[in-house]
């Protein structure tokens, strides 16, 4: 299971930011899956991951697009992409009435970013839902992965 | 005979190119994500007379779990019908997104011969 709190996860980026930090805000509509994982990449390339490491960088950030994006809700999803020396994290959050984490669509999504990150984390609450998304470099997580 | 002009684009968005071969295979290109899964989706509707279908994502580079939906409800209603839903030249991008979901198995795959 790749899940974690956000203590376990955050201290492998927090103490290794290279100053490669973007956040990106965009409409939550599916055309703007292609423009997240196409910034992902691009500060994943800034940081020098593997491409093999990108490759899941850009999957994560699609499925976490297809958790948030259920609905014709008028809202935005704010992204934060971080590439550090460790690892690559992934915030996002989004303003949202109801969001559905659990049904069939949401598990497959699930599925998917339990393979391609090392953890993820998702939360509904208060209106809001937010997901944290952790990818080491291949060296690190080769090295940990039990 | 260039079948470039024998095919008939079903349409295109951001992320998908789609369009459908005078044999009746549906050819992608581009990204079958949030937005081109049901661009995709619509082609397999329009050639579920096909038997079975065929779909050729030698031009797909990316697929995600929303666009992997579109490829399962296809194999569904084909299997319904007793046929099937071939996946041509698939990427290895694709083909590790069946083997992570553990669908591979619901599709035929026709790899590129070599």
């Amino acid at each position: 299971m790749n899940t974690a709190t956000p203590a376990e996860a955050a201290p492998d980026t927090a103490d290794s930011g290279t100053g490669q930090l973007v956040t990106l805000v965009v409409p939550a509509v599916a055309a703007m899956a292609r423009v997240a994982r196409l910034t992902a990449s691009s500060v994943a390339s800034l940081g020098d991951m593997t491409v093999d490491d990108i490759d899941d960088i850009k999957i994560a950030v699609s499925e976490l697009m297809t958790l948030f994006i259920q609905h014709d809700d008028p809202s935005e999803i704010t992204l934060r992409f971080d590439a550090g020396e460790l690892a690559f994290s992934i915030d996002a959050t989004m303003a949202v009435s109801g969001a559905d984490l659990e049904g069939p669509e949401a598990l497959l999504a699930r599925a998917v970013l339990d393979a391609v990150c090392d953890v993820y984390e998702l939360d509904s609450l208060d209106g809001r839902i937010a997901a944290r998304v952790v990818k080491k470099r291949s060296d690190q997580s080769t090295s940990s992965r039990g | 005979m260039d079948e470039m002009n024998d095919m008939h684009e079903v349409g295109r968005n951001e992320s998908l190119a789609v369009s459908i071969d005078q044999r009746g295979t549906v050819i992608a290109v581009g990204d079958i994500d949030l937005a081109g899964g049901p661009l995709l989706e619509k082609a397999i509707l329009q050639q579920e007379e096909s038997q079975p279908i065929i779909i050729d994502l030698a031009g797909v580079e990316f697929i995600d779990s929303s666009g992997l939906r579109s490829l399962l409800s296809a194999s569904r209603r084909a299997q319904g019908r007793d046929t099937s839903v071939t996946l041509r030249n698939p990427s290895s991008g694709v083909l590790r997104l069946l083997s992570i979901t553990g669908t591979t198995t619901q599709f035929v795959i026709e790899e590129a011969a070599s």
